[in-house]
């Protein structure tokens, strides 16, 4: 079957199931899906309507039970755990709810720490870290702690260390969820100049419907469904 | 290796809290060992049980760091699994944190040994403890116990590696408490 080269993540029959306290939950339900090179996607739905599980499928960071998962041309769906390292390292950038950053490393430290395992020179991780935290306003705020931050300003950090590896693909879980109404505006303002400046991918998984009109394109999950 | 020092240095009440426990016992590990092969004779039995003592207690403590270093860290290697970390990266930094740990204890055993010596040569010179031994244990007992503890690491490190091959990456994106 020839590629679509415009296509970034395809998923093709992708089934996940959970077991909870003996009971099988059907997380992701036959789910098919195309996303192409440079669009901005929301993934919207109740608690436990399996938008998370979608994101973490197909960022590779959890396997499906069946079907296939098309990233950037490559099927990952049974891919080795260095493997999908490998791919998040070159072609991902996360963003958590909880910003996750190291609170005994400075901002710049934090944005560097995405590139430290590569063959990078420190000089050109520094000039890197110091262009991303620049991208997102917070350069002047380069040498804080976590600590000493807002929640906004931590959740720039964080999307500056997204892209400071220039991936293709940004995953967002619920990147506003802990941010007051005007944060909010803020980052998902900066996660659309990112799509537009530098055309990378983003998924957005948001229970907010405040978020939802940052997006190209909204998908809608119900039950483990695209609905 | 220099983002496992820079990473140490920031955990500062761990890493004093294991760098003291590894000097303190480094220290009398070598002190036994110097008493127990010097030509005068040691303390026989006695000498040996705390050698092995010793060395029994390095196990453990040793064993122990690495587990705390996992389990406090968990969700930021989860976080570096996301990021694209491999495993390999992960390990290569705990190992990186125990090794630092053990080689900062050698050097303060060393340190303390050097400022012995100078301070007691200095007051024989004014004839002042004359008959008191500048050195107090021999550089060689002291590396013996280096090496046997560096030995030991490496079962703290497989056990690190252990652990860390078992958090998942996606335990970054649970919530905080949840």
């Amino acid at each position: 079957m020839p590629i679509d080269k415009d296509v970034m993540i395809e998923a093709i029959d992708v089934n996940k199931e959970y077991r909870r306290s003996g009971a099988i939950i059907r997380a992701l339900v036959d789910i098919n899906m195309s996303i192409k090179s440079g669009e901005f996607i929301i993934i919207q739905g109740p608690t436990g309507c399996g938008k998370s599980t979608l994101l973490n499928v197909l960022s590779g960071l959890d396997l499906p039970d069946s079907g296939k998962i098309i990233f950037d041309g490559e099927n990952i769906a049974r891919s080795k755990e260095d493997r999908l390292s490998k791919i998040r390292r070159q072609k991902v950038g996360m963003i958590f709810q909880d910003f996750n950053l190291i609170k005994t490393l400075t901002a710049v430290e934090n944005v560097e720490s995405m590139l430290w395992p590569t063959v990078l020179s420190n000089k050109e991780i520094e000039n890197r870290a110091i262009a991303a935290l620049r991208d997102v306003n917070m350069l002047e705020r380069k040498d804080h702690f976590p600590v000493q931050m807002s929640g906004g300003e931590k959740q720039r950090v964080a999307i500056a260390r997204a892209i400071i590896g220039k991936p293709r693909v940004i995953f967002a879980d619920e990147p506003s969820g802990n941010l007051d109404p005007e944060s909010e505006t803020q980052i998902m303002e900066l996660l659309k100049k990112i799509n537009k400046d530098y055309e990378t991918t983003i998924l957005c998984v948001s229970h907010r419907n405040t978020v939802a009109k940052h997006g190209d394109r909204i998908i809608k999950m119900d039950n483990g469904r695209i609905v | 290796m220099k983002k496992a020092v820079k990473m140490t240095l920031r955990e500062k009440k761990m890493f004093i809290v294991f760098t003291l426990i590894y000097t303190i016992l480094i220290f009398l590990t070598s002190f036994f060992i110097q008493v127990a092969t010097s030509p005068t004779g040691g303390g026989g039995e006695t000498t040996t049980f705390f050698i092995i003592i010793f060395f029994g207690t390095s196990l453990v403590l040793s064993l122990l760091y690495a587990w705390i270093i996992v389990a406090r860290n968990r969700r930021i290697f989860a976080t570096l699994k996301c990021i694209g970390w491999t495993n390999g990266n992960i390990n290569t930094l705990v190992s990186g944190i125990i090794f630092y740990t053990t080689f900062m204890g050698f050097f303060i055993v060393i340190e303390v040994l050097f400022h012995y010596a100078a301070i007691i040569a200095y007051l024989n010179s004014a004839n002042i403890l004359v008959g008191i031994p500048a050195i107090l244990i021999s550089l060689v007992p002291v590396a013996i116990t280096f090496l046997i503890f560096l030995v030991v690491q490496l079962a703290a490190i497989i056990l690190a590696n252990r652990k860390v091959l078992k958090v998942r990456p996606m335990l970054a994106l649970k919530r905080v408490g949840e």
